[in-house]
């Protein structure tokens, strides 16, 4: 049994590894921490609950894996109000009424065959079934990625946004990966999903579900990791720029700002200054080009007088 | 391995994180999945199951350094002892405890670190060490767990040596035990502070909630600070939720209407106006001269505390005159803000009708049906005059006013206290005198203000 074990977890090691470097290819660069989030959720069957800072690429990390794994992404964007009818499935009242319509000649004649009023209602019932089959039922998220028949990636994006009934109502789904339909009875798909949940921590995530869930927290990268992203992201980028850059960013996040810049807006920086080709960081060039790292006029006063000492920092 | 996760999330548990069963069933699988061999990615891999926020994260690595740092070496022994069981099991089991019994002295002295761990783990579970409770108890275990590993035979051998003259052998054996009681004392020592550095605080938290706090110590102001943050957090989530349910108003009939043009103009689905709730607007006035500076103290800092479901907060401090605290709270530290508080606001005989007058001049036109006026002070205004006029025109304006009085009823209305003329004008008038009281009337406010 040693020896089983000390092969599995070998192989846990190297399938680790494995997603890592299939997620480099894609061009998501990550840490061994999310590489096992990823594989841990994959063996056990469990959804993650992924939870960050914006601008992490906690959405990203989702599709990274639905490329990888070459299944379909299915998306559900939570907000408030979000209800059965718009995540699992609704009727298609449209096409029931329609169809009642062009079959009422239909519907007139067998109820003209029958004598007494029980046997028209008996009658009648049976088409009740007809109406409230899957033919009618449209499918919405959920219940699409619950159905789908080799298995699929489930991301349900920002789940803070959403109501505490919506929360609730996501338990069944996710611990049985099944749903029940009161007219047809429980959906049960073939290959169990695998599910993301991703949050920006403006509400706190309810017990009930955390204890379902894996939870991974992504911070911001440290400044390795992050410089790896750039020149995966923006190969063309001069060695040296992406270095004072990378340092940069991350001396700007040690400031006291409204909202710290993401590896997002690092990315679109990076962009920017190698469209106007830049080999080096000047302050002025600096100070026009901050508004894509900061959002907030008063973190750009804020980190105004700093930058000087920053880039100074930066080129060390 | 059960084992070794059992003791983990007891530890975990006692430190103030919550491990629910089906996550440590889950701790289970992850464990059974990655192996024991990788002491990092075991790490990473059972945070995922057993801790959920970022606090519980950074209580998860600490708890994971302690245990390990203590207990790897221990499980690694005693996973290859359970290499060695694999033959055959019963056999292997019982030459172990036997083993154990006869040669504590050959164990200690074939230097073999690990399986001497192996064993102290063993005799320590059979002596429920998991159970202990204090550091006065370190003492008992040292010796239960002594007993189990087979102390009886070891001073049987000495007082055999001695018997029989053998002083080099006594002097030997002796040396043995004591070196092995440090050794065991050690262990238990650690366990200790692994199991108990929690329950410890638990106690004190909870004495010092109930506590008058009038009677606080400085040195208790840090853990005390903690519980009110605990408390807002608590209410916060309990208060944040109701106001949702009550949001919902009116069926909006136009938007119904638009809503159902596609079945037909047939009615489905309903839509509902949403109300809005009124934030309740708050001001407090708190006396900070000696006596009730504490009590305002927390009072203000449980207050700014709530800026989630309380929004719209100002306060006031006062002891002969009044002036505006809100923006310190705002853009300082709690807790200097609390500090510097006391210390541009106090000093002087306390004067309550020059509070109200000051309050009213601050106020203006600012206060109207939905504001809440708190006042907290002991009401002992120095023989000077209580400006009940001031006080009713306030409490015309106002929505309501709530007196926290922090000295018990029984002596409201003596000597100096004008407690007895302000009741009148106030609509609730209360004793609170503990970090449990503050709770409940905060509580009681915000049950009221929705």
């Amino acid at each position: 049994m040693s020896n089983n074990k000390t092969s599995s977890n070998g192989s846990a090691k190297d399938l680790i590894e494995n997603i890592q470097s299939n997620f480099e290819k894609q061009g998501y660069i990550c840490n061994t921490h999310i590489a096992t989030a990823i594989f841990l959720s994959q063996s056990l069957g469990k959804p993650i609950l992924v939870e960050g800072p914006p601008g992490v690429g906690k959405t990203e990390l989702a599709k990274a894996t639905a490329e990888w794994m070459k299944k379909p992404l299915i998306r559900l964007q939570c907000y408030e109000g979000l209800d059965e009818a718009k995540a699992l499935y609704e009727w298609k009242y449209g096409k029931q009424l329609l169809y009642t319509q062009v079959l009422k000649d239909k519907l007139n004649q067998i109820v003209s065959k029958s004598d007494s009023l029980e046997s028209s209602i008996n009658n009648l019932n049976n088409f009740d079934d007809i109406f409230f089959s899957e033919k009618f039922l449209e499918p919405r998220p959920l219940l699409k990625a619950i159905e789908s028949e080799n298995g699929s990636v489930l991301l349900i994006d920002e789940i803070d946004k959403s109501d505490d009934e919506f929360e609730a109502f996501l338990l069944e789904i996710l611990s049985e990966y099944q749903v029940s339909i009161p007219e047809i009875g429980t959906i049960k798909g073939n290959v169990k999903p695998i599910v993301f949940l991703t949050s920006n921590n403006t509400r706190e995530i309810g017990d009930a579900l955390k204890r379902r869930c894996l939870h991974l927290y992504i911070p911001f990268p440290d400044p390795f990791l992050e410089e790896k992203i750039i020149s995966s992201r923006v190969p063309e980028i001069d060695k040296n720029l992406k270095i004072q850059l990378v340092n940069f960013v991350q001396g700007l996040r040690n400031l006291d700002l409204k909202k710290l810049p993401s590896v997002s807006e690092t990315i679109d920086w990076a962009r920017s200054l190698v469209l106007l080709n830049v080999k080096n960081l000047e302050p002025n060039l600096v100070r026009e080009t901050l508004n894509i790292l900061l959002k907030f006029q008063t973190d750009i006063d804020v980190s105004d007088p700093e930058i000087d000492n920053l880039i100074e920092q930066s080129k060390k | 391995m059960v084992d070794f996760l059992r003791d983990f999330i007891h530890i975990l548990r006692s430190s103030d994180l919550r491990v629910s069963t089906s996550e440590s069933i889950d701790a289970m699988n992850v464990v059974s999945e990655v192996g024991l061999d990788d002491k990092s990615l075991l790490k990473d891999s059972l945070s995922f199951s057993l801790a959920k926020t970022l606090r519980e994260k950074e209580i998860f690595n600490k708890c994971f350094d302690n245990f390990f740092e203590e207990n790897y070496m221990n499980l690694k022994g005693e996973k290859l002892s359970k290499e060695n069981h694999e033959e055959d099991i019963e056999f292997d089991e019982l030459n172990n405890i036997e083993n154990t019994e006869k040669n504590l002295e050959e164990l200690y002295k074939s230097s073999d670190k690990t399986s001497l761990m192996t064993v102290m783990a063993l005799a320590a579970r059979d002596a429920n060490l998991q159970d202990i409770k204090l550091f006065t108890q370190v003492g008992m275990f040292t010796r239960k767990i002594f007993d189990e590993m087979g102390l009886e035979k070891l001073n049987n051998d000495i007082f055999q040596a001695a018997r029989e003259g053998d002083g080099k052998r006594e002097g030997e054996l002796k040396n043995i035990r004591e070196n092995l009681r440090l050794e065991i004392r050690d262990y238990v020592e650690n366990q200790v502070k692994l199991r108990t550095t929690n329950a410890g605080k638990q106690l004190r938290e909870d004495a010092l909630s109930q506590m008058r706090l009038t009677q606080a110590d400085k040195s208790d102001y840090q853990i005390m600070s903690g519980i009110i943050k605990k408390m807002a957090r608590r209410l916060i989530s309990v208060h944040s939720r109701r106001k949702r349910k009550s949001q919902r108003g009116v069926l909006d009939i136009r938007s119904t209407i638009r809503a159902n043009q596609e079945y037909d103009g047939i009615l489905f689905e309903t839509v509902w106006k949403k109300t809005k709730v009124d934030r309740p607007k708050i001001v407090a006035l708190c006396d900070v001269s000696g006596s009730v500076a504490n009590v305002s103290r927390f009072f203000l800092m449980f207050l700014h505390s709530l800026t989630e479901i309380l929004p719209n907060v100002r306060t006031f401090a006062f002891s002969n005159k009044a002036g505006e605290v809100t923006d310190l709270f705002e853009n300082k530290d709690i807790e200097v803000a609390a500090a510097e508080t006391l210390l541009l606001n106090g000093g002087g005989s306390t004067d309550y009708g020059q509070a109200f007058v000051d309050l009213e001049g601050f106020l203006e036109n600012n206060i109207d049906r939905k504001t809440t006026v708190i006042i907290l002070g002991d009401a002992r205004s120095n023989y000077g005059d209580p400006r009940c006029d001031v006080l009713k025109t306030i409490q015309e304006k106002s929505k309501r006013i709530l007196f926290l009085n922090p000295e018990p009823k029984s002596v409201w209305g003596t000597g100096d206290s004008e407690m007895l003329r302000f009741v009148p004008y106030c609509s609730k008038s209360k004793v609170c005198s503990s970090l449990f009281d503050l709770e409940r009337v905060v509580d009681d406010m915000l049950r009221s203000s929705i």
